[in-house]
């Protein structure tokens, strides 16, 4: 609220900003619309959002979070004063029980069908009221190949006493204990107290020959040479790749899962307007195509293929063909019991 | 730099003016700086008021939630439960605490070992006008903040980092050598930041003891080593006391040092509270675990206590 | 002991304190984007500094957030202080003493999800305010442990005794002779506790709401990303600015002395 103004000025304008939410941002002395967009690291091109501001002379006001849990822990107490969020699919069902994120009004988004199919009505949010999804990667194998002429193709090389002190995992539930249950044979689903036993003895095993367990800066760690080999995103690898060729990344043979990145509204969104047309700028093919190409993630997007780096498109690494596509799976959606129990094995391990 | 922690009563016997000398005939006065003890409280309302609400309410809160139980995405449940203590006792969870506690002593002892003889130096070989030169320089790398401490150490010791790169090249390695992420580096780390804690109070102690103390034991035909062992160290034991309270304290709840310099077997009580609270959304438990942070907290003070209690009536 | 093993060892002692800085402060100038090589001297970390722009709002955040939490300890630790140093005794002041010194005994970590945990509770949304609330909190003992300090130190003087006796009233007296006099201890308190906010890592860590990034959050998440040499030139200016920070308060503390020396400060 701009100073000296009187109280029943401000009445006056309170009510009517309850009719147009533009005129509050107007009054509260920002004369440029704006919308504030809170992101992963790294997650976008450089050009995207100055591209953005340019056309529709909307502000963008960008905050990045590193860590994923952390933001929800903090987001549990109510502060937001953000419009567009991005969640992966396992937190999609958190943040909308805590009351985060809204549904997008129906049709807002013009763009969203440029979404490819699979990715429109995802298990998190089977309506496809809440996400649009914005990119996804895979879990799989990082690792540096003076280190390791032949290429691992087992999740078991994670293990292996070869490599003792020189592997690194990522740090959080989410991967690990679905990696666990994988090899364990278990459904992500399950509720079996034993199959948790199971991953639970399997990853503390793991873990004399384990030298860190971090998600953020296991690269690099592997382009000096403190770890050989890493559980590892895709993307992450892929972008560290144009400077360090001596990387390398896969999916093993036992296959792995893929996860999916959201746009998602904000409730209670300060902007909700500007919110929308950023969401659906972030869709349209070019943008879409541009981020992919920068972060090295996969892009959901249909519209985004012609304009996709043609050698990206080709790597598999990237872009699983097929053969490989077929062996990787969607993370399930868990119910709140489940996931205390990832949770609960997690910590068992890490304290152990 | 560290505000006294119990000299509260000191100054009240220092009050010399006989009360009621002036009248109080301003209106105000007694508000403002009146000597009633209604206007005493009141005056010191504002700062305890927010010590209250922001630190005895939250620590009561993380008492009162640490007998709740979670539900849905780790949404509280208030209940009674001691499930949460339960489970802290457990094998795995008591390790950590073991070797919370280990590492917090290791690093009180080996900071006292390395800092005797630096505060020795500074109080009694220093010349004067070189002194507040060196305890400014003892204060400043901890006053540089725990993340840039621990950040040189991660560019010293790192693979790729100086230490190696030293060693390769004189030919003492021939492959890099990892100090990172072991109970050494952590080790390390904290004793590096928390250095000052004890060369601090260890100078107040040895400055305090008169000259002409350690003069006359020479005087009385006391050789150096006796004069050290038997005046010296007796007399700076306050000091060695407040430096490794001081210390163990800090690192019982240190989680970043561990975080950055350590691995997957240096996980201390820090890191599992944090863990808790920040990615397992667990928070009665983290909540039980802070509470048993500050059970260890209180027992160290009430020893701490204890021995100047009883310093103070022997001397 | 002889003096010159204790001269000797001082040495290695402060050069143990200072290798790792200097090693930080040496590859600050380092033209090569690792940390093992020396490439030649370059300014180009700095100048990437200046062009940083999240870097330039986290300071801007870490800056307004410190001048909050200095002001606010500042004027509750002069009123606190005044009543500890200058009220006759009266029941629970040792009370009051012990509390005001809480912050200083409690680990950080505590304060910080006690804090989260308390503005959850009370569904009290993590904004930059409430984060200045709680650097307030952790400042406070340093303030209220310079200011009182002083007062103590002016009280022994008996300057304001002596304006009383003057026919100066309580308030007249406060205002011309203890403020005054007691003015470098206040702005050392301040300065100490500007400090010590700008410097918090682990509460801000804890309270700082999804996109309040203070100075050291920035600089944790950047070493979460890995060592980069534009650290290295970061953690040099906050050095520096420690080192400023620092000196100013042993001068404001120790400059002007009262007129009658009463002992040790």
């Amino acid at each position: 609220m701009s100073d000296g103004m009187t109280r029943r000025e401000f009445l006056k304008l309170a009510l009517l900003s309850a009719v147009s939410p533009r005129l509050l941002a107007a009054c509260s002395g920002r004369s440029k619309p704006s919308v504030n967009f809170f992101n992963w690291s790294t997650y976008i091109a450089k050009d995207t959002l100055p591209d953005f501001t340019r056309d529709t002379g909307i502000k963008v006001n960008y905050n990045v979070y590193a860590d994923e849990e952390e933001m929800f822990a903090k987001l549990r107490s109510g502060a937001m004063s953000y419009d567009v969020i991005v969640g992966t699919d396992y937190m999609i069902d958190r943040l909308r029980s805590f009351n985060i994120i809204a549904p997008i009004p129906p049709g807002a988004l013009k763009n969203r069908k440029n979404i490819m199919p699979i990715f429109r009505h995802p298990a998190y949010d089977p309506k496809g009221e809440y996400t649009a999804a914005y990119l996804w990667g895979t879990s799989g194998i990082g690792y540096n190949k003076n280190k390791i002429p032949k290429p691992p193709d087992s999740w078991r090389d994670l293990w292996s006493e070869r490599y003792a002190g020189k592997i690194s995992m990522l740090d959080n539930a989410r991967d690990c204990v679905s990696l666990g249950l994988l090899l364990e044979g278990y459904p992500e689903t399950t509720t079996d107290e034993k199959a948790y036993e199971k991953v639970k003895h399997l990853l503390i095993k793991q873990k004399p020959l384990v030298r860190s367990y971090t998600s953020s800066n296991y690269v690099d760690d592997l382009i000096s040479g403190e770890t050989w080999i890493s559980m590892a995103w895709s993307g992450d690898i892929l972008q560290a790749l144009k400077e360090n060729p001596e990387l390398d990344y896969v999916i093993p043979r036992e296959g792995s899962y893929r996860w999916v990145d959201n746009l998602c509204l904000v409730r209670g969104a300060p902007h909700p307007e500007d919110a929308l047309r950023l969401m659906d700028y972030l869709l349209q093919g070019k943008v879409a195509a541009d981020i992919a190409n920068t972060v090295r993630y996969a892009s959901p997007n249909a519209a985004a293929l012609p304009y996709l780096n043609p050698k990206l498109l080709k790597d598999p690494r990237a872009y699983p063909p097929p053969s490989v596509e077929k062996r990787l799976r969607f993370h399930a959606e868990l119910d709140p019991v489940t996931v205390q129990l990832w949770d609960e094995t997690w910590s068992e391990v890490k304290v152990s | 730099m560290e505000p006294a922690v119990r000299d509260a009563g000191v100054e009240g016997e220092r009050t010399s003016r006989a009360p009621g000398k002036r009248s109080w005939d301003e209106p105000l006065s007694w508000l403002v700086v009146g000597r009633t003890p209604l206007a005493s409280h009141l005056l010191l309302s504002p700062a305890s008021l927010w010590v209250l609400v922001l630190l005895v309410s939250p620590v009561t809160l993380l008492t009162l939630l640490s007998f709740a139980k979670i539900g849905a995405y780790g949404r509280i449940l208030w209940s009674f439960s001691l499930a949460n203590f339960g489970q802290i006792m457990r094998p795995a969870y008591l390790w950590v605490i073991g070797r919370t506690l280990v590492y917090a002593g290791a690093t009180a002892l080996i900071c006292l070992l390395l800092g005797f003889p630096a505060a020795y130096y500074v109080a009694f070989a220093a010349d004067s006008k070189r002194k507040h030169l060196l305890l400014f320089a003892l204060m400043l790398p901890f006053w540089t903040s725990a993340l840039v401490a621990i950040y040189c150490w991660l560019i010293v010791l790192g693979r790729e980092g100086l230490i190696n790169a030293l060693m390769l090249r004189l030919g003492i390695l021939s492959t890099p050598f990892s100090f990172l992420n072991t109970p050494f580096s952590v080790i390390l780390g904290l004793v590096y930041f928390y250095l000052p804690y004890m060369v601090l109070p260890l100078y107040a102690a040895l400055e305090k003891i008169p000259r002409t103390l350690i003069e006359a034991s020479h005087d009385l035909g006391a050789g150096g080593l006796k004069t050290f062992l038997r005046v010296i160290l007796p007399l700076s034991w306050p000091g060695v006391a407040s430096g490794a309270i001081l210390i163990f304290v800090p690192c019982l709840g240190d989680f970043l040092t561990a975080e950055f310099l350590g691995g997957p077997r240096t996980y201390l009580l820090g890191n599992l509270i944090d863990n808790q609270f920040l990615a397992a959304q667990n928070w009665p438990l983290g909540a039980a675990l802070t509470v048993l942070l500050m059970g260890m907290l209180m027992s160290g003070l009430y020893f701490y206590g204890r021995v100047e209690v009883e310093e103070t009536s022997r001397v | 002991m002889s003096r010159r093993a204790l001269r000797i060892y001082g040495v290695f002692f402060y050069l143990f304190l200072y290798f790792p800085l200097l090693v930080m402060f040496a590859f600050s100038f380092n033209n090569a984007s690792r940390n093992v090589v020396w490439r030649g001297f370059t300014f180009k970390w700095y100048a990437r500094l200046l062009h940083d722009t999240e870097l330039l709002w986290a300071l801007a955040t870490s800056l307004k957030l410190a001048v909050a939490a200095a002001a606010v300890a500042s004027f509750l630790g002069l009123l606190a202080s005044y009543v500890l140093a200058r009220h006759r005794r009266f029941r629970g002041r040792g009370f009051y003493a012990g509390l005001f010194n809480l912050p200083l005994m409690i680990p950080e970590i505590v304060m910080g999800v006690g804090l989260l945990s308390f503005f959850a509770k009370a569904r009290i949304p993590l904004t930059f305010w409430t984060l200045a609330a709680s650097h307030a909190l952790i400042a406070l003992p340093y303030t209220i442990g310079t200011i009182r300090g002083r007062l103590l130190l002016l009280k022994d003087s008996r300057l304001e005794e002596a304006a009383m006796d003057l026919g100066a009233t309580e308030w007249a007296t406060f205002l011309k002779v203890t403020l005054p006099l007691a003015w470098p201890s206040i702005v050392a308190g301040a300065l100490l506790a500007f400090t010590v906010s700008f410097e918090d890592f682990v509460t801000t860590f804890f309270v700082a709401g999804v996109g309040v990034v203070t100075m050291p959050i920035k600089i944790y998440s950047m070493m979460k990303f890995g060592v980069t040499p534009e650290i290295n030139a970061l953690a040099v200016c906050l050095l520096i600015f420690a080192a400023l920070a620092l000196g100013l308060n042993q001068l404001s503390s120790s400059g002007r002395a009262i007129e009658s020396d009463a002992g040790p400060a």
